[in-house]
Protein backbone atom coordinates (compact mmCIF):
# COMPACT_ATOMS: atom_id res chain seq x y z
CA UNK A 1 0.00 0.00 0.00
CA UNK A 2 1.47 3.23 -1.01
CA UNK A 3 1.56 5.69 1.83
CA UNK A 4 -1.46 7.74 3.26
CA UNK A 5 0.47 9.69 6.36
CA UNK A 6 -2.17 12.46 6.25
CA UNK A 7 -2.23 14.45 3.39
CA UNK A 8 1.06 13.05 1.63
CA UNK A 9 2.06 10.69 -0.51
CA UNK A 10 5.96 9.30 -1.32
CA UNK A 11 5.70 9.72 -5.02
CA UNK A 12 8.49 7.74 -7.14
CA UNK A 13 8.59 8.41 -10.31
CA UNK A 14 10.75 10.02 -13.90
CA UNK A 15 10.70 13.51 -14.94
CA UNK A 16 12.49 14.02 -18.20
CA UNK A 17 15.02 11.18 -17.52
CA UNK A 18 15.82 11.62 -13.97
CA UNK A 19 14.46 10.02 -11.07
CA UNK A 20 12.24 12.24 -8.40
CA UNK A 21 11.73 10.65 -5.44
CA UNK A 22 9.76 12.89 -2.97
CA UNK A 23 7.22 13.09 -0.57
CA UNK A 24 4.03 15.67 -2.12
CA UNK A 25 0.84 17.02 -0.99
CA UNK A 26 -1.21 14.12 -1.69
CA UNK A 27 -3.93 16.85 -3.47
CA UNK A 28 -1.46 17.77 -6.12
CA UNK A 29 -2.31 17.92 -10.03
CA UNK A 30 0.33 17.19 -11.87
CA UNK A 31 0.67 20.83 -13.64
CA UNK A 32 0.63 22.02 -9.97
CA UNK A 33 3.59 19.45 -8.88
CA UNK A 34 5.17 20.22 -12.62
CA UNK A 35 5.10 23.78 -12.01
CA UNK A 36 5.37 24.88 -8.42
CA UNK A 37 7.30 21.95 -7.10
CA UNK A 38 9.76 20.98 -9.29
CA UNK A 39 9.56 24.73 -11.16
CA UNK A 40 9.26 22.87 -14.42
CA UNK A 41 6.94 26.12 -15.83
CA UNK A 42 6.57 24.59 -19.59
CA UNK A 43 4.06 23.20 -19.28
CA UNK A 44 1.07 25.69 -18.71
CA UNK A 45 -2.61 25.99 -17.14
CA UNK A 46 -5.11 27.46 -19.53
CA UNK A 47 -8.49 25.61 -19.07
CA UNK A 48 -7.56 23.61 -16.04
CA UNK A 49 -10.77 21.30 -17.36
CA UNK A 50 -9.26 19.42 -20.38
CA UNK A 51 -10.72 21.66 -22.79
CA UNK A 52 -7.35 23.10 -24.47
CA UNK A 53 -4.26 20.60 -24.40
CA UNK A 54 -2.07 24.10 -22.87
CA UNK A 55 -0.95 21.16 -20.33
CA UNK A 56 -0.49 18.07 -22.37
CA UNK A 57 2.80 16.13 -21.05
CA UNK A 58 4.03 12.76 -22.26
CA UNK A 59 3.41 9.81 -19.56
CA UNK A 60 4.59 6.66 -20.88
CA UNK A 61 4.86 8.29 -24.00
CA UNK A 62 1.67 8.85 -24.38
CA UNK A 63 0.31 12.51 -24.12
CA UNK A 64 -2.09 13.33 -21.30
CA UNK A 65 -4.04 16.30 -19.89
CA UNK A 66 -1.80 17.23 -16.55
CA UNK A 67 -4.46 19.64 -15.40
CA UNK A 68 -7.07 16.09 -15.05
CA UNK A 69 -4.59 14.15 -13.47
CA UNK A 70 -2.73 13.65 -9.85
CA UNK A 71 0.54 13.32 -9.49
CA UNK A 72 0.55 10.92 -7.77
CA UNK A 73 -0.69 8.75 -10.33
CA UNK A 74 2.59 8.85 -12.09
CA UNK A 75 3.95 6.78 -9.09
CA UNK A 76 6.59 3.83 -11.17
CA UNK A 77 6.00 5.85 -14.16
CA UNK A 78 7.91 8.02 -16.84
CA UNK A 79 7.20 11.97 -17.31
CA UNK A 80 8.35 14.10 -19.97
CA UNK A 81 7.24 17.73 -20.41
CA UNK A 82 8.40 20.43 -23.12
CA UNK A 83 11.42 20.47 -20.95
CA UNK A 84 12.50 17.26 -21.72
CA UNK A 85 11.63 17.61 -25.62
CA UNK A 86 15.04 18.23 -27.28
CA UNK A 87 17.27 17.67 -30.35
CA UNK A 88 19.96 14.68 -29.85
CA UNK A 89 22.74 17.59 -29.45
CA UNK A 90 20.62 18.36 -26.14
CA UNK A 91 19.43 22.06 -28.12
CA UNK A 92 16.18 22.82 -29.69
CA UNK A 93 14.05 19.33 -31.02
CA UNK A 94 13.59 19.85 -34.33
CA UNK A 95 9.78 20.17 -34.03
CA UNK A 96 10.79 23.11 -31.48
CA UNK A 97 13.25 24.33 -34.20
CA UNK A 98 10.43 24.38 -36.95
CA UNK A 99 7.76 26.08 -35.28
CA UNK A 100 10.20 28.93 -34.75
CA UNK A 101 11.01 29.19 -38.20
CA UNK A 102 7.58 28.49 -39.98
CA UNK A 103 6.20 31.10 -37.36
CA UNK A 104 4.26 29.23 -35.86
CA UNK A 105 4.38 30.55 -32.73
CA UNK A 106 2.53 34.26 -31.48
CA UNK A 107 2.01 34.49 -27.49
CA UNK A 108 3.28 31.25 -27.06
CA UNK A 109 0.49 29.80 -24.47
CA UNK A 110 -0.56 27.01 -26.45
CA UNK A 111 2.46 25.69 -28.17
CA UNK A 112 4.54 23.56 -25.34
CA UNK A 113 0.90 21.37 -25.28
CA UNK A 114 0.91 21.38 -28.97
CA UNK A 115 4.28 20.30 -29.26
CA UNK A 116 3.64 17.37 -26.97
CA UNK A 117 0.95 16.51 -28.99
CA UNK A 118 2.95 16.51 -32.40
CA UNK A 119 5.65 14.47 -30.73
CA UNK A 120 3.86 11.87 -29.84
CA UNK A 121 2.44 11.57 -33.00
CA UNK A 122 5.44 12.29 -35.23
CA UNK A 123 7.12 9.42 -32.77
CA UNK A 124 4.01 7.11 -33.16
CA UNK A 125 3.13 7.21 -36.54
CA UNK A 126 6.19 9.13 -38.59
CA UNK A 127 4.69 9.47 -41.64
CA UNK A 128 1.51 11.27 -40.32
CA UNK A 129 -0.80 13.22 -42.91
CA UNK A 130 -2.06 16.40 -42.64
CA UNK A 131 -5.53 14.55 -41.92
CA UNK A 132 -3.90 12.66 -39.11
CA UNK A 133 -1.81 16.06 -37.66
CA UNK A 134 -5.63 17.45 -37.50
CA UNK A 135 -7.29 15.14 -35.30
CA UNK A 136 -4.24 14.77 -33.32
CA UNK A 137 -4.39 18.35 -32.53
CA UNK A 138 -8.04 19.10 -31.57
CA UNK A 139 -7.55 18.93 -28.43
CA UNK A 140 -5.64 21.84 -28.57
CA UNK A 141 -6.79 25.00 -28.66
CA UNK A 142 -4.73 27.85 -30.07
CA UNK A 143 -5.89 31.85 -29.78
CA UNK A 144 -3.53 33.39 -32.14
CA UNK A 145 -1.73 31.96 -34.95
CA UNK A 146 -5.63 30.53 -36.75
CA UNK A 147 -4.02 26.79 -36.92
CA UNK A 148 -3.03 26.87 -40.71
CA UNK A 149 0.71 27.66 -39.25
CA UNK A 150 0.95 25.32 -37.03
CA UNK A 151 -0.24 22.55 -38.73
CA UNK A 152 2.02 23.55 -41.97
CA UNK A 153 4.96 22.91 -39.03
CA UNK A 154 3.59 20.32 -37.98
CA UNK A 155 4.15 19.11 -41.66
CA UNK A 156 7.50 20.01 -42.54
CA UNK A 157 8.83 18.61 -39.13
CA UNK A 158 7.52 15.50 -39.97
CA UNK A 159 9.75 15.74 -43.26
CA UNK A 160 12.45 17.30 -41.12
CA UNK A 161 12.05 14.20 -38.95
CA UNK A 162 12.16 11.83 -42.00
CA UNK A 163 15.16 12.75 -42.74
CA UNK A 164 18.02 10.68 -41.60
CA UNK A 165 19.45 11.15 -38.00
CA UNK A 166 17.15 13.48 -36.55
CA UNK A 167 15.92 11.90 -34.32
CA UNK B 1 -12.21 20.53 -4.17
CA UNK B 2 -9.78 17.76 -3.65
CA UNK B 3 -9.31 15.64 -0.88
CA UNK B 4 -6.39 15.43 1.27
CA UNK B 5 -6.26 12.08 1.48
CA UNK B 6 -5.31 9.80 -1.39
CA UNK B 7 -4.45 5.77 -1.47
CA UNK B 8 -2.50 4.13 -4.08
CA UNK B 9 -3.17 0.35 -3.55
CA UNK B 10 -0.67 -2.17 -5.23
CA UNK B 11 -2.96 -4.81 -6.15
CA UNK B 12 -6.84 -5.94 -5.64
CA UNK B 13 -6.15 -7.86 -3.01
CA UNK B 14 -4.43 -5.03 -0.96
CA UNK B 15 -7.31 -2.69 -2.07
CA UNK B 16 -10.12 -4.49 -0.47
CA UNK B 17 -7.82 -4.42 2.89
CA UNK B 18 -6.89 -0.88 3.07
CA UNK B 19 -10.77 0.29 2.77
CA UNK B 20 -12.14 -0.58 5.86
CA UNK B 21 -9.63 2.34 7.82
CA UNK B 22 -10.01 4.73 4.66
CA UNK B 23 -12.88 7.29 5.67
CA UNK B 24 -16.26 6.70 4.46
CA UNK B 25 -17.03 9.50 1.97
CA UNK B 26 -14.34 7.93 -0.65
CA UNK B 27 -14.56 7.95 -4.37
CA UNK B 28 -12.47 5.51 -6.81
CA UNK B 29 -9.96 7.24 -9.42
CA UNK B 30 -9.56 5.93 -12.13
CA UNK B 31 -8.71 8.13 -15.48
CA UNK B 32 -9.25 11.19 -13.42
CA UNK B 33 -11.24 12.76 -16.78
CA UNK B 34 -14.68 12.87 -14.86
CA UNK B 35 -13.47 13.02 -10.79
CA UNK B 36 -11.40 15.66 -11.74
CA UNK B 37 -14.00 17.91 -13.07
CA UNK B 38 -16.18 17.15 -10.00
CA UNK B 39 -13.60 18.10 -7.70
CA UNK B 40 -13.48 21.76 -9.75
CA UNK B 41 -17.01 22.13 -8.87
CA UNK B 42 -17.47 21.27 -5.82
CA UNK B 43 -17.31 18.34 -2.78
CA UNK B 44 -15.78 15.05 -4.30
CA UNK B 45 -15.35 12.74 -1.29
CA UNK B 46 -12.63 13.20 1.61
CA UNK B 47 -9.98 10.42 0.28
CA UNK B 48 -9.47 9.07 -3.53
CA UNK B 49 -8.98 5.53 -3.94
CA UNK B 50 -6.23 5.47 -6.88
CA UNK B 51 -7.02 2.68 -9.30
CA UNK B 52 -5.76 3.49 -11.79
CA UNK B 53 -2.33 1.39 -11.34
CA UNK B 54 -4.24 -1.89 -10.81
CA UNK B 55 -2.87 -4.75 -13.13
CA UNK B 56 -6.13 -6.66 -12.26
CA UNK B 57 -8.20 -3.89 -14.10
CA UNK B 58 -6.17 -3.81 -17.40
CA UNK B 59 -7.13 -7.30 -18.32
CA UNK B 60 -8.28 -7.89 -21.93
CA UNK B 61 -9.20 -11.77 -22.79
CA UNK B 62 -10.73 -13.48 -25.52
CA UNK B 63 -12.36 -16.53 -25.74
CA UNK B 64 -13.88 -18.74 -28.39
CA UNK B 65 -17.70 -16.71 -27.49
CA UNK B 66 -16.77 -13.67 -25.62
CA UNK B 67 -14.08 -10.76 -24.79
CA UNK B 68 -13.46 -9.42 -21.47
CA UNK B 69 -12.77 -6.26 -21.22
CA UNK B 70 -10.69 -4.86 -17.91
CA UNK B 71 -12.59 -1.54 -16.61
CA UNK B 72 -9.65 0.44 -16.39
CA UNK B 73 -8.10 -0.08 -20.29
CA UNK B 74 -8.27 3.01 -21.54
CA UNK B 75 -9.84 4.21 -24.90
CA UNK B 76 -7.10 4.50 -26.94
CA UNK B 77 -5.87 1.13 -25.48
CA UNK B 78 -8.92 -0.51 -26.61
CA UNK B 79 -9.00 1.21 -30.24
CA UNK B 80 -5.59 0.16 -30.94
CA UNK B 81 -6.32 -3.49 -29.99
CA UNK B 82 -7.43 -5.99 -33.25
CA UNK B 83 -9.50 -8.02 -31.72
CA UNK B 84 -11.88 -4.40 -30.62
CA UNK B 85 -11.53 -3.58 -34.77
CA UNK B 86 -12.57 -7.04 -35.61
CA UNK B 87 -15.23 -7.95 -32.89
CA UNK B 88 -16.65 -4.63 -31.44
CA UNK B 89 -16.84 -2.34 -34.50
CA UNK B 90 -19.32 0.02 -32.17
CA UNK B 91 -16.51 0.89 -29.80
CA UNK B 92 -13.90 1.29 -32.48
CA UNK B 93 -16.50 3.54 -34.55
CA UNK B 94 -17.07 5.43 -31.61
CA UNK B 95 -13.49 6.51 -30.15
CA UNK B 96 -12.38 8.74 -32.57
CA UNK B 97 -15.60 11.26 -31.58
CA UNK B 98 -14.86 10.62 -27.70
CA UNK B 99 -13.40 13.36 -26.10
CA UNK B 100 -9.74 13.93 -27.32
CA UNK B 101 -6.77 12.20 -28.43
CA UNK B 102 -5.21 12.97 -24.85
CA UNK B 103 -8.12 11.92 -22.84
CA UNK B 104 -8.79 8.88 -24.57
CA UNK B 105 -5.16 8.04 -23.75
CA UNK B 106 -6.57 8.52 -19.46
CA UNK B 107 -10.28 8.09 -19.88
CA UNK B 108 -11.08 4.59 -19.00
CA UNK B 109 -14.26 2.75 -20.21
CA UNK B 110 -14.96 1.52 -16.36
CA UNK B 111 -14.97 5.90 -15.40
CA UNK B 112 -17.54 6.11 -18.44
CA UNK B 113 -20.07 3.41 -17.18
CA UNK B 114 -19.70 4.12 -13.11
CA UNK B 115 -19.92 7.99 -13.70
CA UNK B 116 -23.48 6.84 -14.75
CA UNK B 117 -24.01 9.59 -17.59
CA UNK B 118 -26.57 9.41 -20.64
CA UNK B 119 -24.04 10.79 -22.80
CA UNK B 120 -21.08 8.49 -22.67
CA UNK B 121 -20.09 7.24 -25.76
CA UNK B 122 -18.55 3.84 -24.85
CA UNK B 123 -21.29 2.99 -22.96
CA UNK B 124 -23.49 3.92 -25.47
CA UNK B 125 -21.23 1.52 -28.11
CA UNK B 126 -21.08 -1.39 -25.77
CA UNK B 127 -24.73 -1.26 -25.25
CA UNK B 128 -24.69 -1.71 -28.64
CA UNK B 129 -22.86 -4.88 -28.48
CA UNK B 130 -24.89 -6.68 -26.16
CA UNK B 131 -21.80 -6.27 -23.29
CA UNK B 132 -22.64 -7.26 -19.84
CA UNK B 133 -20.80 -5.66 -16.95
CA UNK B 134 -19.11 -7.52 -14.31
CA UNK B 135 -18.91 -5.88 -10.81
CA UNK B 136 -17.11 -7.05 -8.14
CA UNK B 137 -17.01 -6.17 -3.95
CA UNK B 138 -14.38 -8.58 -2.59
CA UNK B 139 -15.25 -11.72 -3.22
CA UNK B 140 -18.25 -11.89 -4.40
CA UNK B 141 -18.55 -10.83 -8.08
CA UNK B 142 -22.00 -10.21 -10.22
CA UNK B 143 -22.73 -9.72 -13.74
CA UNK B 144 -26.00 -8.07 -15.31
CA UNK B 145 -26.67 -6.89 -18.26
CA UNK B 146 -25.00 -3.50 -19.00
CA UNK B 147 -28.76 -1.17 -19.90
CA UNK B 148 -29.48 -2.27 -16.46
CA UNK B 149 -26.97 -1.52 -14.74
CA UNK B 150 -27.84 2.02 -15.10
CA UNK B 151 -31.22 3.90 -12.66
CA UNK B 152 -31.05 7.28 -13.59
CA UNK B 153 -29.18 10.23 -14.46
CA UNK B 154 -25.61 9.82 -12.30
CA UNK B 155 -27.42 6.70 -10.11
CA UNK B 156 -26.03 3.40 -11.03
CA UNK B 157 -26.64 -0.38 -9.69
CA UNK B 158 -23.07 0.34 -7.91
CA UNK B 159 -22.58 -0.44 -3.93
CA UNK B 160 -20.64 1.37 -1.84
CA UNK B 161 -17.16 0.25 -2.43
CA UNK B 162 -18.20 -1.98 -5.22
CA UNK B 163 -16.00 -1.60 -8.63
CA UNK B 164 -16.80 -2.36 -11.80
CA UNK B 165 -14.28 -5.10 -13.10
CA UNK B 166 -15.33 -5.33 -16.66
CA UNK B 167 -17.11 -5.41 -19.47
CA UNK B 168 -17.82 -9.03 -21.38
CA UNK B 169 -19.20 -8.53 -25.10
CA UNK B 170 -20.27 -11.65 -26.86
CA UNK B 171 -18.81 -12.66 -29.86
CA UNK B 172 -21.55 -12.44 -32.78
CA UNK B 173 -21.00 -11.29 -36.17
CA UNK B 174 -22.34 -7.84 -36.00
CA UNK B 175 -22.01 -4.74 -37.97
CA UNK B 176 -21.79 -1.34 -36.45
CA UNK B 177 -22.73 2.79 -37.19
CA UNK B 178 -22.19 4.94 -35.22
CA UNK B 179 -23.39 8.48 -35.30
CA UNK B 180 -23.00 11.45 -33.37
CA UNK B 181 -23.89 14.95 -33.16
CA UNK B 182 -21.94 17.37 -30.30
CA UNK B 183 -20.86 20.60 -30.88
CA UNK B 184 -18.21 20.19 -33.48
CA UNK B 185 -17.27 17.02 -35.36
CA UNK B 186 -14.56 15.82 -33.56
CA UNK B 187 -14.18 16.68 -29.63
CA UNK B 188 -17.60 17.28 -27.45
CA UNK B 189 -19.94 15.77 -25.41
CA UNK B 190 -22.84 14.42 -27.71
CA UNK B 191 -26.01 16.28 -28.23
CA UNK B 192 -27.43 13.04 -29.52
CA UNK B 193 -26.34 9.55 -30.55
CA UNK B 194 -27.54 6.62 -32.16
CA UNK B 195 -25.35 3.54 -32.23
CA UNK B 196 -26.98 0.70 -34.23
CA UNK B 197 -24.90 -3.04 -34.13
CA UNK B 198 -26.67 -5.46 -36.40
CA UNK B 199 -26.01 -8.85 -37.51
CA UNK B 200 -27.50 -8.97 -41.32
CA UNK B 201 -27.79 -12.33 -43.62
CA UNK B 202 -28.31 -12.58 -46.76
CA UNK B 203 -29.80 -9.50 -47.02
CA UNK B 204 -32.03 -9.58 -44.15
CA UNK B 205 -32.07 -8.53 -40.44
CA UNK B 206 -31.29 -11.32 -37.82
CA UNK B 207 -30.83 -9.12 -35.37
CA UNK B 208 -30.39 -5.49 -34.34
CA UNK B 209 -29.84 -3.41 -30.87
CA UNK B 210 -29.92 0.26 -31.56
CA UNK B 211 -28.66 2.45 -28.37
CA UNK B 212 -28.94 6.27 -28.05
CA UNK B 213 -27.30 8.56 -25.92
CA UNK B 214 -28.06 11.80 -24.70
CA UNK B 215 -31.72 11.46 -25.60
CA UNK B 216 -33.04 10.07 -22.04
CA UNK B 217 -32.47 9.68 -17.81
CA UNK B 218 -30.56 6.53 -18.63
CA UNK B 219 -28.46 5.57 -22.05
CA UNK B 220 -31.12 4.01 -23.45
CA UNK B 221 -32.09 0.85 -26.11
CA UNK B 222 -34.38 1.45 -28.74
CA UNK B 223 -36.07 -1.89 -28.63
CA UNK B 224 -39.39 -1.27 -30.50
CA UNK B 225 -37.56 -0.30 -33.62
CA UNK B 226 -34.37 -2.97 -32.89
CA UNK B 227 -37.88 -5.41 -33.04
CA UNK B 228 -39.14 -3.80 -35.79
CA UNK B 229 -36.10 -5.07 -37.85
CA UNK B 230 -36.32 -8.43 -37.38
CA UNK B 231 -36.18 -10.52 -40.81
CA UNK B 232 -36.54 -7.15 -42.77
CA UNK B 233 -34.34 -6.08 -45.37
CA UNK B 234 -33.06 -2.80 -44.79
CA UNK B 235 -34.91 -0.82 -48.01
CA UNK B 236 -35.84 2.68 -48.05
CA UNK B 237 -39.33 2.03 -46.15
CA UNK B 238 -37.66 -0.22 -43.18
CA UNK B 239 -35.45 2.21 -42.68
CA UNK B 240 -37.41 5.12 -42.11
CA UNK B 241 -40.08 3.80 -39.96
CA UNK B 242 -37.71 2.24 -37.35
CA UNK B 243 -36.14 5.41 -37.56
CA UNK B 244 -39.60 6.53 -36.54
CA UNK B 245 -39.73 4.03 -33.79
CA UNK B 246 -36.55 4.81 -32.22
CA UNK B 247 -37.51 8.93 -32.25
CA UNK B 248 -40.72 8.02 -30.53
CA UNK B 249 -38.92 6.12 -27.77
CA UNK B 250 -36.57 8.63 -26.68
CA UNK B 251 -37.42 11.36 -24.12
CA UNK B 252 -35.04 13.59 -24.26
CA UNK B 253 -34.75 17.30 -22.02
CA UNK B 254 -33.27 20.59 -22.23
CA UNK B 255 -30.51 21.46 -20.97
CA UNK B 256 -26.80 23.50 -21.91
CA UNK B 257 -25.84 21.18 -24.55
CA UNK B 258 -28.93 20.66 -26.72
CA UNK B 259 -33.08 21.33 -26.27
CA UNK B 260 -35.34 18.30 -26.12
CA UNK B 261 -37.05 18.98 -29.74
CA UNK B 262 -34.28 19.24 -31.50
CA UNK B 263 -32.63 16.42 -29.95
CA UNK B 264 -36.08 14.08 -30.32
CA UNK B 265 -36.44 15.02 -34.39
CA UNK B 266 -32.54 14.09 -34.23
CA UNK B 267 -32.92 10.51 -33.13
CA UNK B 268 -34.81 9.64 -36.28
CA UNK B 269 -32.50 11.33 -38.55
CA UNK B 270 -29.42 9.65 -36.99
CA UNK B 271 -31.27 6.43 -36.76
CA UNK B 272 -31.93 6.64 -40.64
CA UNK B 273 -28.53 7.61 -41.24
CA UNK B 274 -26.81 4.46 -38.98
CA UNK B 275 -29.48 1.88 -41.15
CA UNK B 276 -29.07 3.51 -44.18
CA UNK B 277 -25.01 2.79 -43.51
CA UNK B 278 -25.65 -1.09 -42.62
CA UNK B 279 -27.94 -1.20 -46.03
CA UNK B 280 -25.12 0.03 -48.16
C1 LIG C 1 -13.09 17.87 -21.89
C2 LIG C 1 -13.79 16.55 -21.72
C3 LIG C 1 -14.39 15.94 -22.81
C4 LIG C 1 -15.04 14.72 -22.68
N1 LIG C 1 -15.60 14.16 -23.78
C5 LIG C 1 -16.24 12.97 -23.67
C6 LIG C 1 -16.81 12.36 -24.81
O1 LIG C 1 -16.72 12.86 -25.94
N2 LIG C 1 -17.47 11.18 -24.64
C7 LIG C 1 -17.59 10.58 -23.42
O2 LIG C 1 -18.20 9.52 -23.31
N3 LIG C 1 -17.04 11.15 -22.31
C8 LIG C 1 -16.37 12.32 -22.42
N4 LIG C 1 -15.82 12.90 -21.30
C9 LIG C 1 -16.04 12.26 -19.99
C10 LIG C 1 -14.96 11.30 -19.51
O3 LIG C 1 -13.75 11.50 -20.21
C11 LIG C 1 -15.37 9.83 -19.65
O4 LIG C 1 -16.60 9.59 -19.03
C12 LIG C 1 -14.31 8.89 -19.09
O5 LIG C 1 -14.44 7.62 -19.69
C13 LIG C 1 -14.34 8.72 -17.58
O6 LIG C 1 -13.36 7.76 -17.21
P1 LIG C 1 -12.18 8.09 -16.17
O7 LIG C 1 -11.33 6.88 -16.13
O8 LIG C 1 -11.53 9.35 -16.49
O9 LIG C 1 -13.06 8.20 -14.85
P2 LIG C 1 -12.78 8.94 -13.45
O10 LIG C 1 -12.93 10.39 -13.61
O11 LIG C 1 -11.54 8.44 -12.84
O12 LIG C 1 -14.02 8.35 -12.64
C14 LIG C 1 -15.35 8.71 -12.96
C15 LIG C 1 -16.29 8.13 -11.89
O13 LIG C 1 -16.32 6.72 -11.97
C16 LIG C 1 -15.87 6.10 -10.76
N5 LIG C 1 -15.07 4.96 -11.21
C17 LIG C 1 -14.05 4.98 -12.11
N6 LIG C 1 -13.63 3.74 -12.39
C18 LIG C 1 -14.41 2.90 -11.63
C19 LIG C 1 -14.47 1.48 -11.48
N7 LIG C 1 -13.65 0.65 -12.16
N8 LIG C 1 -15.40 0.96 -10.64
C20 LIG C 1 -16.24 1.76 -9.95
N9 LIG C 1 -16.23 3.12 -10.06
C21 LIG C 1 -15.32 3.66 -10.88
C22 LIG C 1 -15.12 7.17 -10.03
O14 LIG C 1 -15.18 6.99 -8.65
C23 LIG C 1 -15.85 8.43 -10.46
O15 LIG C 1 -17.00 8.60 -9.69
C24 LIG C 1 -15.13 14.10 -21.41
C25 LIG C 1 -14.50 14.69 -20.32
C26 LIG C 1 -13.83 15.90 -20.45
C27 LIG C 1 -13.15 16.51 -19.26
S1 LIG D 1 -5.19 23.27 -18.83
FE1 LIG D 1 -5.35 21.15 -19.12
S2 LIG D 1 -6.55 21.04 -20.90
FE2 LIG D 1 -6.58 23.15 -20.50
S1 LIG E 1 0.23 31.13 -29.98
FE1 LIG E 1 -1.04 32.20 -28.60
S2 LIG E 1 -2.47 30.70 -27.99
FE2 LIG E 1 -1.41 29.73 -29.56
Amino acid sequence: MKKKAAGKFQLDCSVNGARVRREIAASRTMLEFLREDLGLKGTKEGCGEGECGACLILLDGRAVNSCLMMAAQAHGREIVTIEGIKGRDGGLHPIQKTFMEEGAVQCGFCIPGIIVAAEALLRRKPDATLEDIKLELTGNLCRCTGYEKILSAVELSRDELKKKGKR
Amino acid sequence: MRPELLVRPASLADLWKALPALPRDRRYLAGGTDLMIAAGHGHAGDCWVDISGLKELKSFRETSSSIFIGSGLTIAELAEKPAVKKWLPALALCAPHYASPSLRNMATIGGNAANGSPCADGVCALLSEKAEIVLGLKGAKRKMPLHSFFLAPKRTALKKDELILGFEVPKWRHVSAYEKLGPRSYFGISKVTVCVSAEISGGLVKEAVIACASVAPVPLLARKAAEFLYGRRLDEGTVSEAAALAESEASPITDTRSEAGYRKAMVRVLASRALSKLAA
